[in-house]
């Protein structure tokens, strides 16, 4: 009796411990991203409804921070430099990442070596990288104009930071350099995957090199083309402070300005928390939608079961 | 025949040349920094493309003194190491829960964590000063190390569980059957197994916490608190004219990252390409 009363309390204590032992391994994890992304999220909204420097006590305005958002047209074109600039570099970094991949797969010596190097900018960050293309960008002293200037291409040489028309392209190029060598990887790995005998299959029905990148190379890598454009996005679109403001802090004449810059310098500058707010808000529902698609596309077709 | 050949040769010719650019575009740039660094501040001006005349490392010494680096490296190390710490355990458990156990709100709590990837600390950043003023976080490296590591959660639960899920049941169970707890049949069995995927941890969270700078620009306030992203800022601000000193201190400010990746390379390709080819 004893015996198997005292079996069967082991065996309810190991079905309990059974039952705790997931939600005891998830917990650190969900009160982390709870109390340290979750909540200050929703904190953002709710202080987008308040009138608030930072310091005092905050006053309650209801709706009025958006109103103010909605006729601050400076906001509106930080916005449209924020979704301009992300475009080209979604397309830069993936055109090149692309490119490089492609030309890796031909090495046939030191694939490894070159690997390395053109990964190495990824590990920099975005204050050296500006700090070092400023420099390469400086009118008189810079690499980029004496190098012109060297090959007799006078005509190119141009103040690549000065010039409202120039300098949001110039900060692009830099963060299109730095991550480049990412976007290889994926691709590389993505291009190596592809079975070698679906181009001999198609060599033999006579399929030329445009066909075969076409009818092949293309669809076999769609889930990496969407994984890398999806990271490619989303990293354009709200990591751009840091470059933007280490290289020319939204100048010159406002040219460069995007919305992260924009809304620091409400914040800690004009300091006005609750516009601010109000700004990250609407920033998040335009980008909601890519963030969006990047879970469904890391979920879908999984199984939860397994 | 023979313009098929001569094609093909030219397109190699085209092909070794567009790498041998890239390659000097991604390479230059660096040499350039570390011989910038070297050289004094007239020749910095009039020798732009060569090597240094005389290797002045003394800019070493004079950035690191001047920029009070000694601090700043100190911080930034330390918001390294823990935020790794916090990060890899937590994860790896939550990646393993989820991919290995069944419980109610599996999907739910999946879901929940994956939420991560819609809300970065761009759009997070106001806020988070705000929440850091009611926990009291402002200006302490636990506010970098507590908001830096919740901004991981999504990526890191997503990267661990494909590898856990890839791996075959009966490691564990015959683990188990040989006397493991789950907990243990987890740590010595599974998770040396998802080393590729632990190290592309490493390697990506550790890129992105050793350069964090929006994150600190908001939380960090005084000197003796910055880490080395917002250390360099300021320190160009002020010194805006001795450019081999900077020179000097980008270089310094870059070294530990490359190491570690340079080191865990093999595995984080693997890795990198283990989690995206996978889908």
């Amino acid at each position: 009796m004893l015996t198997k009363k005292s079996n069967s309390v082991t065996l309810n204590n190991k079905r309990l411990k059974d039952k705790i032992f997931p939600y005891a391994m998830v917990a650190p994890s969900v009160i982390i991203f709870t109390l340290f992304a979750v909540y200050p999220f929703l904190m953002g909204i709710y202080i987008s409804f308040f009138r608030w420097d930072g310091l005092s006590a905050m006053q309650y305005v209801g709706t009025q921070n958006y109103s103010n958002v909605f006729i601050d047209s400076d906001y509106w074109t930080a916005l449209k430099h924020t979704f301009f600039y992300a475009f080209f570099v979604t397309v830069g970094k993936n055109v090149l990442g692309f490119i490089l991949a492609k030309l890796m797969m031909d090495l046939v010596f030191a694939k490894g070596f070159f690997r390395t190097i053109t990964y190495m900018p990824v590990t920099f960050s975005y204050v050296v990288c500006g700090m070092l293309w400023a420099w390469i960008f400086n009118p008189t002293f810079g690499l980029l104009n004496n190098f012109l200037s060297l090959v007799g291409a006078d005509s190119l040489i141009m103040g690549w930071l000065s010039d409202p028309k120039v300098a949001i392209y110039s900060v692009m190029w830099v963060d299109i350099w730095r991550w480049a060598g990412f976007h290889m990887v994926l691709y590389l790995a993505g291009l190596q995957a592809i079975p070698k005998d679906y181009y001999e299959a198609a060599e033999i029905d006579g399929a030329g090199p445009v066909s075969k990148f076409f009818k092949i190379t293309i669809p076999q890598l769609n889930s990496v083309i969407v994984l890398n454009i999806l990271m490619a996005v989303t990293g354009a679109l709200v990591s751009n402070y840091d470059i933007v403001n280490v290289m020319t802090g939204g100048g010159p004449f406002g040219s460069t300005e995007v919305a992260l810059t924009y809304i620091y310098r409400n914040a800690f500058e004009f300091y006005n928390l609750g516009k601010a707010s109000a700004m990250s808000v609407i920033l998040f529902g335009l980008t909601l939608i890519f963030g969006a698609i990047q879970i469904f596309s890391m979920t879908r077709d999984e199984n939860y079961d397994s | 025949m023979n313009m098929n050949k001569a094609l093909k040769i030219v397109g190699t010719v085209l092909k070794v040349v567009a790498l041998a650019i890239i390659i000097l575009l991604t390479i230059y740039p660096l040499i350039w920094m570390i011989s910038g660094s070297l050289k004094g501040t007239q020749e910095f001006y009039t020798n732009i493309w060569g090597i240094p005349d005389a290797w002045k490392f003394a800019n070493y010494s004079a950035a690191w003194s001047r920029a009070g680096l000694g601090v700043k490296y100190m911080n930034s190390l330390i918001v390294l190491a823990v935020t790794l710490l916090v990060i890899i355990p937590a994860v790896g458990c939550a990646a393993y829960a989820i991919a290995r156990t069944n419980f109610r709100f599996k999907k739910a709590v999946y879901s929940y964590l994956l939420l991560g990837l819609c809300i970065p600390t761009g759009v997070l950043a106001i806020p988070i000063f705000s929440a850091a003023l009611n926990f009291g976080l402002v200006d302490k490296l636990s506010g970098m190390i507590l908001f830096g590591a919740a901004q991981c959660m999504a990526f890191g639960t997503f990267l661990l569980r494909s590898f856990f899920i890839s791996l075959p049941k009966s490691l564990e169970e015959a683990a188990m059957i040989d006397g493991c707890t789950r907990f243990q049949s987890f740590l010595r069995v599974i998770l040396p197994l998802a080393k590729p995927g632990v190290m592309t941890l490493v390697v990506l969270d550790g890129i992105t916490v050793w350069n964090e700078y929006l994150l600190a620009s908001v939380l960090l306030r005084t000197d003796a608190k910055m880490t080395l992203p917002l250390g360099m800022k300021s320190f160009a601000d002020k010194y805006v004219t001795d450019y081999p000193q900077l020179f000097a201190g980008l270089v310094i400010v870059t070294v530990p990252m490359l190491i570690i990746y340079v080191f865990a390379q093999r595995s984080f390709i693997e890795g990198m390409t283990a989690g995206s080819v996978k889908q």
